[in-house]
């Protein structure tokens, strides 16, 4: 998974040796965007259609399999600047974030001023009291107590800070799960530093680029693992895919001393970094996420005809325990021909049929060419790597931008380093970009 | 920042138009890519050749009559040598150099995998050169001159034997595919570029993009 490529990244930045290996031939595992068309049926066992004309190209089409939107001004941006991975990259802004209400309808998240006054997500006097909680939240400062407001945000609850600014139960629904992107309401309780902070990365990430303050990748996420191993090697890293039945070895302590791939050649190491899918025995199931990845031929209703938006189905709104969300792109990301879209509808799982439990989003989308559907467990290491030297990250969880991913990748670099990651150590490379003028006749 | 690019002229006249364009190095490891790379853009060649030049890209200019194209050069890093190049590496690159090694022929119909790799693949207008390398080894040779023009002719490739121990056809190769790329405005890299935006800090750039954007 990328969680694996970024800290290799992050590894080999700061001067470690690193050697990559990974049993599938491309790079990401779960994380890769597939491509053509008909890997994505044969990965579903599904049998890809006939003929070349039903859904355009084979090989336009990029497709992820775990939906993620990265925030403007999210931690992932800032590793990919100062790992330098950003130079492989180009991205788009998503057009539009959207929430869906009791009344069944979708409404856009205002991302400015004058769309927040045309809104009807909220009445008149709940917009002046959700302004000055929004003002509250960007004055905010941690460490300047006589702007608090009365507020100790690491005492007072999420729900107090609500009650405080008499925001009523939808725009704390909208808050908490449009804006702060929790994907239940367990938050409400913890101290609203959280909260505050994360309504904050919203609103930085909005005012980067403006629409909404979701990027995506052109050519799919499958671009951010592929740009980190990149990085990797240009540091020395050295990549082999297509390495099945790969086994680790330890010694009699049980500390890992190397992989062994099927031919029997041994790789040493002192630590070894794998996803879940690597070391199931040292893995504990945490839940499961089912997702429908769906192919249609027209954007979704009510959007404008926007070619990218998100759509997040609080919870409360359709009276469950977690948020059911809806990841659309198209042609403009370079991840399908032109006149498709991809729209990929995913929750936590509640009940025994899960599929079911997507309705609400599936609904949404109008007419559905393809569907497929996948339920995947979600494993947390059950083994912190002290001993064994082996650091485990987690699987993808359900969220739909890359915060969660990227405090795992924080903590894991941590664990296996004893420090924090400090871009001001990275060793540059001089020879960067050099350039010299030759003439020619 | 800006200013070190192609449009430097000694007088300050800028004459002209610039085209920037990727080009992408292929083929077996230790054929010869990166000494090709560093006798182009710095006219140097090192015997015990470190396998990866350690940078994202280097970027070379190349003076045609009315037309300065600029070439960002991408080494392979090393990823072919476990067959592990990204498809990411060959996207958007509008030329390519295919480089196999004169003295052996599996490298040669490895460089032929490479070639229909980039057909499937890569741009449909992509220029693809096919690169004899080590031609300095003459005596060691074992692919014939005339099966590897052959080839190149029905693939409709530019084909030279180059070595970049004595910068034989080096700069000659290059300067081929300069001339057969389109100078119009929608063949220009920097024109494909405009589709994206590139994350950078606002304040604090580092060193990276110097020349290249
Ligand atoms: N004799 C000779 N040796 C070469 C030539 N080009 C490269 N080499 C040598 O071949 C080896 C591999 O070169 P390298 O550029 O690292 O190959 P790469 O793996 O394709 O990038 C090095 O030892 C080079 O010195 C050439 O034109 N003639
Ligand atoms: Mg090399």
């Amino acid at each position: 998974m990328s969680q694996e490529c970024i800290l290799s990244g992050m590894l080999s930045v700061t001067g470690k040796k690193v050697l990559h290996m990974d049993r599938n031939p491309y790079y990401g595992g779960e994380s890769a965007s597939l491509t053509p068309l008909d890997l994505v049926f044969k990965h579903f066992g599904k049998e890809p259609p006939k003929g070349d004309d039903v859904y355009g190209r084979g090989r336009d089409w990029n497709v992820d399999i775990i939906p993620k939107f990265l925030m403007a001004n999210g931690q992932l941006v800032q590793l990919l600047i100062s790992t330098g991975v950003t130079r492989y990259l180009e991205f788009k802004s998503v057009e539009g974030s959207y929430v869906y209400k009791r009344d069944g309808k979708i409404h856009k998240v205002p991302a400015d001023e004058k769309e927040a006054l045309a809104s009807s997500l909220m009445g008149m006097f709940e917009k002046r009291r959700f302004r000055k909680f929004l003002q509250f939240v960007q004055e905010f400062d941690e460490n300047d107590p006589a702007k608090w407001q009365g507020v100790d945000p690491n005492a007072m609850p999420a729900y107090k800070l609500y009650e405080k600014f008499s925001l009523d139960e939808n725009t704390q629904d909208v808050t908490g799960h449009a804006l702060a992107l929790y994907l239940n309401d367990k938050y409400m309780n913890n101290p609203c530093k959280e909260l505050i902070s994360r309504c904050k990365l919203y609103s930085d990430s909005l005012s980067r680029y403006g629409k909404s303050p979701y990027l995506y990748p052109l050519y799919g996420l499958g671009e951010l693992p592929q740009g980190f191993a990149r990085q990797v090697a240009i540091y020395g890293g050295t990549y082999m895919l297509d390495k099945p039945n790969l086994k680790i070895r330890y010694d009699e302590q049980g500390k890992v001393v190397g992989v062994e791939d099927d031919k029997g050649d041994m790789a040493r190491c002192d630590v070894l970094v794998c996803d879940p899918t690597y070391v199931p025995e040292k893995c504990k199931s945490i839940g499961k996420v089912v997702r429908a990845i769906c192919i249609l031929d027209h954007p979704i209703p009510n959007t404008k005809d926007a070619p990218s938006v998100q759509i997040i189905i609080p919870q409360n709104q359709v009276n469950r325990k977690d948020d059911i969300y809806v990841c659309v792109v198209s042609n403009t990301h370079q991840v399908c021909p032109k006149g498709f879209y991809l729209a990929i509808v995913s929750t936590t799982v509640e009940t025994s049929s899960p599929e079911q439990e997507l309705k609400p989003g599936l609904d949404l989308l109008g007419p559905i060419l393809e569907k497929f559907v996948s339920v995947s467990d979600l494993y947390e290491p059950d083994d912190d790597g002290k001993e064994s030297r082996v650091f485990i990250t987690k699987s993808y969880d359900a969220t739909t931008h890359f915060e969660t991913t990227c405090i795992d990748v924080l903590q894991t670099y941590r664990r296996i380093t004893g420090e924090n990651f400090d871009p001001s150590k990275i060793q540059r490379q001089s020879e960067d970009g050099c350039q010299q003028e030759q003439q020619e006749q | 920042m800006a200013g070190r690019g192609g449009a430097q002229r000694p007088n300050g006249a800028t004459q002209g138009k610039i085209c920037q364009f990727k080009l992408v190095l292929l083929g077996e490891s230790a054929v010869g890519k990166s000494s090709l790379v560093l006798r182009f853009v710095k006219g140097q060649f090192h015997e015990y050749q470190e396998s990866t030049i350690g940078a994202a890209f280097l970027t070379q200019t190349v003076c045609l009559d009315d037309t300065t194209v600029k070439f960002e050069i991408w080494d392979t890093a090393g990823q072919e040598r476990y067959h592990s190049l990204a498809p990411m590496y060959y996207r958007g690159a509008q030329a390519a150099i295919v480089v196999y090694d004169i003295t052996s022929q599996d490298t040669f119909g490895r460089a032929k995998t490479w070639v229909k790799e980039l057909q499937r693949q890569a741009s449909p207008n992509i220029v693809i050169a096919l690169a004899g390398n080590k031609a300095d080894l003459a005596n060691k040779r074992m692919v014939e001159y005339e099966e590897a023009q052959a080839y190149a002719e029905e693939n409709s490739l530019l084909f030279m034997e180059t070595s970049a121990k004595t910068a034989m056809n080096v700069n000659d190769i290059f300067l081929a595919i300069a001339k057969k790329l389109p100078k119009s405005d929608a063949g220009n890299a920097n024109q494909q570029r405009q589709q994206g935006v590139r994350l950078n800090n606002e304040q604090t750039q580092p060193s990276e993009s110097g020349c290249c954007k």
